[in-house]
């Protein structure tokens, strides 16, 4: 992936990226990749980054992008945590086998929906617009997804400081928390049917759409 | 005719306003999701998406293929210019008379030099777009939302916007002198288009979600409390609600 041709189309915010890694490289001397731990703006930054540049790479089949997309997404972000505050005080009532199963189907079900806007990409770009410490020393990360069909659309991402550096725990597009949304549909699904219900739909659901992919 | 269908217009909206007031008055601090009409509300929210289904989405899909992105884009910056009087007028009513300026700069810049508002110049010039409206001015000066309602055409909405949504219809200076039929048709333009030009995120909620209903009544309900506080971020107490994990950590 060229890093440089990312930074480069990404105007303004890459500014802020191009600094972040000049500075690091000053302090850690080093020229390789900047890493991961640096700081919240530029793991947001550079995800973003390295991302469109998969997608805007017309080498790559759709399967390709989609899976080296995943990698990339599964690198910066914390499923666990994501997990945890999806079902809040749920979480406690599952066995922790079901937990680990929750995690995993959870995540194949954001990948594989979500995974489907690799083919429907129509040249659109993140800028970094601003940052912000929040409670419980999280770090929010305010972005720009800037769209040449129709308006720009925000997105921030909300990010922990973990042992492996900073990891994204919550998306929130134009004001509406992922963690939030879903939290909302499984208390509802839980309260009729249970939490054991909601991880046989998860499945159901995973299993159909990949059926529907191939 | 024309006076016939005015009439008829002021009385539904009206009858809306009377509906609205009266749930307004139970509606005092209810929580986030709060969702007393749930039985009623999926009826009329399964209605609008039956419509959405056979009617609004294969219009907008059409269009999506013959529209080139900057016809989309223009058509949506043209109806975004013409809801001037309505930003302008509730950025004034929630104290903030420099971005009200601004958005009467907007105007005047993208009506001339953006041919009648179908480009934007005012953008790239740095008077960004505002998203106002007067159920958001009754949010800035502590009017609750009220219990989540589903319009039928209308969509997701609550009390506290729906009357909103009514005051702000008479705002539309042209409604005044453009014949009801007109009018009409290009609300049905702006709608295909709007439409058209969220073909893919509406697929993905339909998709991502477990319960469509409630994915969208969380996301309406997220996303005004996001519009009313101009999304400033959270207290300390909503963000321990939403980011703290059951060990503590």
């Amino acid at each position: 992936m060229s890093r440089s041709k990312a930074v480069l189309r990404n105007g303004c915010g890459a500014r802020v990226a191009l600094a972040v890694a000049f500075a690091s490289v000053l302090v850690s001397g080093r020229t390789a990749v900047v890493r991961a731990a640096d700081s919240p703006t530029a793991v947001v930054q550079q995800t973003s980054d390295a991302v469109v540049a998969v997608l805007a790479d017309k080498s790559l089949t759709a399967d390709q992008k989609r899976r080296k997309v995943e990698d990339i997404v599964y690198a910066h972000f914390d499923f666990e945590t994501l997990s945890r505050l999806v079902l809040a005080r749920n979480w406690k009532e599952l066995k922790p086998e079901q937990q680990k199963a929750f995690v995993e189907e959870f995540k194949s079900h954001l990948s594989m929906t979500y995974g489907k806007n690799v083919e429907t990409y129509n040249n659109e770009h993140a800028v970094v617009i601003g940052d912000r410490a929040e409670a419980r020393d999280d770090w929010t990360v305010k972005t720009k997804v800037i769209r040449h069909n129709a308006g720009d659309i925000r997105i921030d991402y909300r990010l922990r400081k973990e042992e492996g550096g900073w990891r994204v725990i919550d998306v929130i597009i134009e004001g509406v928390s992922l963690v939030a949304n879903f939290r909302s549909q499984f208390q509802e699904i839980i309260s009729h049917d249970g939490a054991a219900k909601l991880i046989d739909l998860l499945r159901e659901k995973n299993a159909k759409g990949e059926s529907l992919k191939s | 005719m024309r006076t016939v269908l005015r009439r008829i217009r002021l009385l539904m909206l009206t009858a809306l306003w009377c509906c609205a007031l009266c749930g307004t008055a139970h509606a005092a601090a209810l929580a986030n999701n709060h969702d007393p009409l749930e039985g009623m509300n999926r009826a009329v929210f399964w209605f609008n998406d039956q419509l959405d289904g056979y009617v609004i989405e294969p219009a907008a899909k059409g269009w999506d293929t013959i529209a080139p992105d900057r016809v989309k884009k223009s058509v949506l910056n043209f109806f975004q210019n013409l809801r001037f009087p309505i930003v302008a007028g509730n950025n004034l009513l929630q104290g903030k008379p420099i971005q009200s300026v601004s958005d009467v700069g907007r105007f005047v810049v993208n009506t001339t030099v953006g041919v009648l508002g179908f480009f934007d110049p005012a953008s790239d010039w740095g008077l960004e777009p505002h998203n106002e409206d007067f159920g958001q001015t009754l949010g800035y000066w502590g009017v609750p939302p009220g219990p989540y309602l589903v319009l039928p055409f209308f969509g997701p909405s609550n009390p506290r916007d729906a009357v909103g949504l009514t005051a702000d219809s008479f705002c539309v200076v042209y409604a005044y002198f453009i014949p009801f039929e007109y009018i009409f048709g290009s609300r049905a333009v702006d709608l295909v288009n709007n439409r058209a030009l969220y073909l893919r995120e509406v697929r993905q909620i339909r998709l991502t979600s477990f319960d469509y209903y409630v994915a969208v009544r969380d996301a309406y309900t997220q996303r005004r409390a996001a519009l009313v506080s101009d999304q400033t971020p959270m207290s300390q107490e909503e963000q321990e609600d939403l980011y703290q994990t059951e060990d503590g950590q």
